[in-house]
């Protein structure tokens, strides 16, 4: 029984890591390949888990669990400083709105 | 060859798909596919350590996941400034 749930979690974590590389590799744009990128973590969530199973509370299944915990606490502050950093590049501010910069050139040019 | 070793060998396609956004795509694109891969190589590292029954090998698993977040955040901190 027990193997077959290290297994089960085993087969989900990788799966789902596999479909989120394969929508980062799909994806059109930045900000929806984001959204894979992030989801990610919890893939690795599944898999620290599945090691956690098999070997209960040691050493090895410690640090697998506190790696993932890692990823998932960390991954939503990446996936909003990859965005903020998309949103500025492509606005010029973090609070502007589309095409403010062309709108600010156009005036400069006027005067 | 157990069931470790082999999801992690199934994960290496996964790498690959990151390698070519990475190669292919836009500065942004590539800055995702980068934080991507950190995690799958977080994930092949545990795997490795779980299938070969070597401890060290979660250390450098753990290392990785905090240089792989250092490293991203840097690099989106470096990208707002239009580099």
């Amino acid at each position: 029984m027990s193997e077959v749930l290290v297994d089960l979690l085993l087969f989900a974590g990788v799966l789902e890591l596999l479909m989120c590389a394969a929508g980062v590799l799909v994806m059109r744009s930045a900000f929806d390949r984001l959204h894979y990128a992030s989801a990610s973590a919890y893939g690795a969530l599944l898999v620290a888990v599945a090691i956690l199973a098999r070997e209960s509370l040691s050493l090895i299944g410690d640090k697998a669990l506190a790696t993932a915990a890692l990823l998932v606490v960390c991954g939503p502050a990446l996936a909003h400083a990859t965005a903020r950093a998309g949103r500025i590049r492509a606005r010029g501010a973090w609070d502007a709105a589309p095409g403010v910069e062309e709108h600010e050139a156009k005036q400069r040019d006027q005067r | 060859m157990n069931a470790w070793l082999i999801a992690a060998l199934a994960l290496l396609p996964g790498l690959l798909a990151c390698g070519l956004v990475c190669v292919l795509s836009d500065v942004l694109d590539g800055l995702v596919a980068l934080e991507l891969a950190g995690v799958l190589s977080t994930v092949e590292l545990l795997l490795l350590a779980e299938g070969t029954q070597r401890q060290p090998f979660v250390d450098l698993a753990l290392v990785l996941a905090v240089m792989s977040f250092v490293g991203s955040l840097a690099f989106a901190r470096l990208l707002e400034r239009r580099l």
